[in-house]
């Protein structure tokens, strides 16, 4: 079973980048300025009150203790506490990574369907008025920032129009799709024209292939040959690229979560670096890399489903 | 019955004139040959037909086919004619398959275009075709992927794609150069029965007058698109009138001047000995370890060789025989797992510390002259390279050297500026040639280096190093695929399959009574001109 043997070699070696993301931002925060006793204690505590609560959390003992430490309640399962909600990190991270997946996977959907028309669109008419047109505006919606964007949007369909929320996840499935409709959608924005251009380059390369002459000397017609061999072979170089970018989606999700108020991984991650939550940041890292080793993994086996060639 | 009549027909590319003025009519089931070398315009002429060329094309004449006219069909019109009464196939099977689609699905489509089948019926027929086409085990082979097949199967599944609907008419462009010559000779039988039993008309187009010769009637000259001869095969190989036509023939390995038997002086030294070379490709994984296999892939399996001052050694085998990784574990471009090389007797590592006094001896050429060369290295820097890497001149010699080696390789010295893509295929094999002399070596390894060339190049690089090899006195590794241009040019010769060496002789005794069942079948592939069996 091949297919098997690679996803077990694949998980196998993510055990030691899993690792060392853990011991880089470990040692980064625990370098970075600030102590989130004082933040969590306030101005007004005694030094007596502070060293107490050190020691409750063990944040008196050497970095290397901690580091170890951290590492053995790990792989028990155990990814610490909160220091400023006084609730496991696990918990946190179940009510958050949900709303963070959702937004990825409605990114994805509201951007696929632009992006093939498109590319199909702009390749097949190579030069033409339509390809200058959807070129211009990819450029456009590559330069235009997230955030202002995002700001933008909110304020002329959230305030003025009132179609949309401007903040918050809702509570069901339709609920979902309505508060998330404006954060997706920004998203995609800069998404679509990256994979549009990726696609587009690749649709025009296997246009010129020596395959489409044989598909047309047996008179399958322009259509046909495009339908039957162009766009498959094209979608392979453009389904790494999408791989790639649904990694950095997931990451990435900081500024339109921060914007539109979801409360998302993104979100998570921003407060509490700032309230230098260092268990809630660790965790929160730790759940990011294994999201991209996994995208990775299923963008490797897709690649492998799509091309023979590629033996699993 | 005239099926095909083609008048006037001119292709330009921009200002470029692709072909001007072609005209030819096909009989049903007659085979015309098309000949030419690259840019002669025979495969411009092939796509315009059907209308395959880019929009960039500008095609005037006219195409009249069973009375239609070809240039001025609607596309729709054009689709029910391409595939369905007129046929084509191409010269790289591998790149005019579609990677992503099972070679069943690449048959059948026609069928089920232009016949309407589906689901049972059409696999079943799919099958068929896959067996006509003498592609054994074709349920097996209906449900692989183009990767898995041999280049001979591809063209094969090609073929039979292209007949499914029995065409009346089957183009091929140069449909035998990417093969071996055995498997060449295949399909070339292959043609031929198809067209007996079919009553198939064909134009075969190639660069080799010997394949055309062995599956056409009538012939078709072209250079610089033009046709410049026209007339039975039989005719025009016997008495060809165009002086092109002349040169082109001349220039065939069955018409080389053959290389006179000579005896090497007695105590002619070993120049280079191996024993027992051996090359793996691949690693050795833990379970071929544990059960003993050698592992990974073995491209070269115990390989002797000697060759002895002066002397030509022809290595000849099929793809992937294993005759250029010997070459190149000999220069330590692989690294061989066993076995010695030795130099005037000492063992040398090709690969180790001290190559460079054993490489400065033991010189490579490459098959793929533009792909040797660095692009943004003149002609004249490319060859100075070695001059001043090894410091072999005083630098203010070394322009004058650079003469010296151009002029021995007859290039024209204001040849010496340019840059390799302004040069011909010829040209650039030539630089190749001195660059390797500048080292002046004892030994000259060349690996396949004329079989990208055209045969008039073949020809004059043949010679060119023929020359030499005689001025100098050079011993060398002539590595080819063709046993016509190992005839004309070797001594001795070894014949390699599958990684190992399965007989060795002088050239005039394996040629003449070959003991191996394999030698026998790869002499009776090489397509000879009609008439004129080799003389020996």
């Amino acid at each position: 079973m091949p297919l098997l043997r690679l996803i077990l070699a694949r998980l196998v070696q993510a055990l030691p980048v899993l690792l060392g993301v853990s011991l880089v931002t470990f040692v980064l925060m625990a370098a970075s300025p600030g102590d989130p006793v004082r933040l969590l204690v306030g101005d007004r505590a005694t030094p007596e009150i502070i060293a107490v609560i050190r020691e409750r959390y063990g944040l008196d003992e050497p970095i290397l203790t901690r580091y170890l430490v951290y590492l053995k309640n790990l792989l028990q399962g155990d990814m610490g506490a909160s220091l400023r909600y006084r609730v496991p990190v696990t918990e946190l991270i179940a009510s958050h990574y949900p709303v963070t997946l959702f937004l990825v996977l409605y990114t994805i959907v509201l951007s696929l369907p632009p992006v093939v028309a498109l590319a199909v669109v702009s390749a097949r008419n190579q030069g033409g008025l339509a390809d200058q047109a959807i070129r211009l505006l990819g450029v456009l919606g590559l330069a235009v920032p997230v955030f202002w964007l995002a700001l933008l949007l909110s304020r002329f369909f959230g305030v003025t129009l009132k179609w949309f929320p401007v903040s918050g996840f809702g509570d069901t499935p339709l609920e979902h799709l309505h508060h998330l409709f404006l954060p997706a959608l920004s998203t995609a924005i800069w998404v679509v024209p990256i994979l549009v251009r990726n696609l587009r380059a690749a649709l025009l390369d296997e246009m010129g292939r020596d395959y489409v002459t044989t598909g047309l000397s047996k008179g399958l017609g322009r259509r046909a040959v495009f339908r039957a061999h162009v766009f498959p072979n094209s979608l392979l170089p453009t389904v790494n690229l999408f791989g790639i970018i649904v990694a950095y989606l997931l990451g990435g999700s900081v500024i339109v979560e921060s914007v539109y108020a979801v409360p998302g991984m993104g979100k998570l991650m921003v407060e509490s670096i700032l309230a230098r939550d260092y268990y809630v940041v660790q965790g929160a890292t730790l759940v990011f890399a294994l999201t991209t080793i996994l995208v990775m993994l299923a963008t490797d086996l897709i690649a492998a489903r799509l091309d023979p060639r590629v033996s699993a | 019955m005239t099926l095909l009549s083609v008048r006037d027909l001119t292709v330009t590319f921009g200002p470029v004139i692709a072909a001007s003025g072609v005209s030819f009519d096909l009989a049903q089931g007659e085979a015309l040959g098309i000949v030419g070398e690259s840019g002669s315009g025979k495969s411009v002429t092939c796509r315009a037909l059907l209308r395959l060329l880019p929009a960039s094309a500008r095609v005037t004449g006219s195409v009249a086919f069973d009375g239609q006219e070809v240039t001025a069909l609607r596309e729709d019109a054009l689709d029910a004619l391409r595939g369905r009464r007129i046929g084509m196939i191409f010269q790289s099977p591998a790149s005019h398959l579609d990677p992503l689609m099972r070679i069943g699905d690449q048959v059948g489509q026609t069928l089920r275009r232009h016949r309407g089948l589906s689901g049972k019926a059409l696999a079943e027929e799919v099958v068929r075709l896959l067996d006509q086409v003498r592609i054994p085990d074709p349920r097996r082979w209906a449900d692989a992927w183009p990767h898995e097949l041999s280049g001979g199967m591809k063209q094969r599944a090609m073929i039979a794609g292209a007949l499914a609907c029995e065409p009346d008419v089957l183009i091929a462009d140069e449909p035998t150069t990417a093969l071996d010559a055995t498997v060449q000779k295949g399909v070339l039988d292959l043609l031929n029965s198809l067209r007996a039993d079919r009553g198939l008309a064909m134009i075969f187009v190639s660069h080799d007058l010997g394949a055309v010769a062995r599956v056409c009637d009538r012939l078709l000259v072209m250079r610089n698109g033009e046709v410049v001869e026209e007339g039975t095969v039989n005719r025009i190989v016997t008495a060809p009138v165009h002086d092109y036509t002349r040169r082109l023939l001349a220039s065939h390995p069955d018409r080389l001047p053959p290389r006179p038997p000579r005896a090497l002086p007695a105590g002619a030294p070993e120049v280079l000995a191996a024993t027992g070379l051996s090359v793996r490709f691949g690693r050795r994984s833990l379970s071929d370890w544990l059960s003993g296999r050698t592992g990974g892939f073995v491209a070269l399996d115990g390989a002797d060789l000697t060759l002895r001052k002066g002397e030509v050694l022809g290595i000849v085998g099929e793809s992937g025989s294993g005759k250029s990784t010997l070459a190149r574990a000999l220069v330590g471009l692989n690294r061989a797992q066993a076995g010695t090389i030795r130099h005037l007797g000492q063992p040398v590592q090709p690969a180790g510390r001290n190559r460079v006094t054993y490489l400065r001896q033991v010189q490579m050429i490459y098959q793929h002259p533009y792909e040797a060369l660095s692009p943004r290295l003149t002609v004249e820097q490319s060859i100075a390279e070695p001059l001043r890497r090894h410091r072999l001149v005083s630098s203010g010699r070394i322009g004058a050297r650079v003469t010296e080696l151009m002029a021995e390789v007859d290039l024209s010295p204001d040849l010496g500026t340019r840059l390799p893509w302004e040069l011909s295929g010829g040209q650039c094999q030539r630089v190749a040639i001195a660059r390797a002399l500048a080292l002046e070596p004892a030994v000259l390894i060349a690996d396949e280096v004329t079989s990208a060339l055209d045969v008039t190049l073949q020809a004059q690089v043949l010679d060119l190093l023929s020359r030499l090899q005689a001025e100098r006195g050079l011993s060398m590794i002539f590595i080819s695929h063709d046993l016509g241009v190992i005839r004309r040019l070797c001594d001795r010769v070894m014949v390699m399959r599958a990684g190992q060496i399965v007989e060795t002789g002088q050239v005039a005794q394996v040629f003449d009574t070959p003991r191996q069942g394999y030698t026998r079948e790869l002499i009776a592939a090489i397509p000879h001109l009609p008439g004129a069996e080799a003389p020996a």
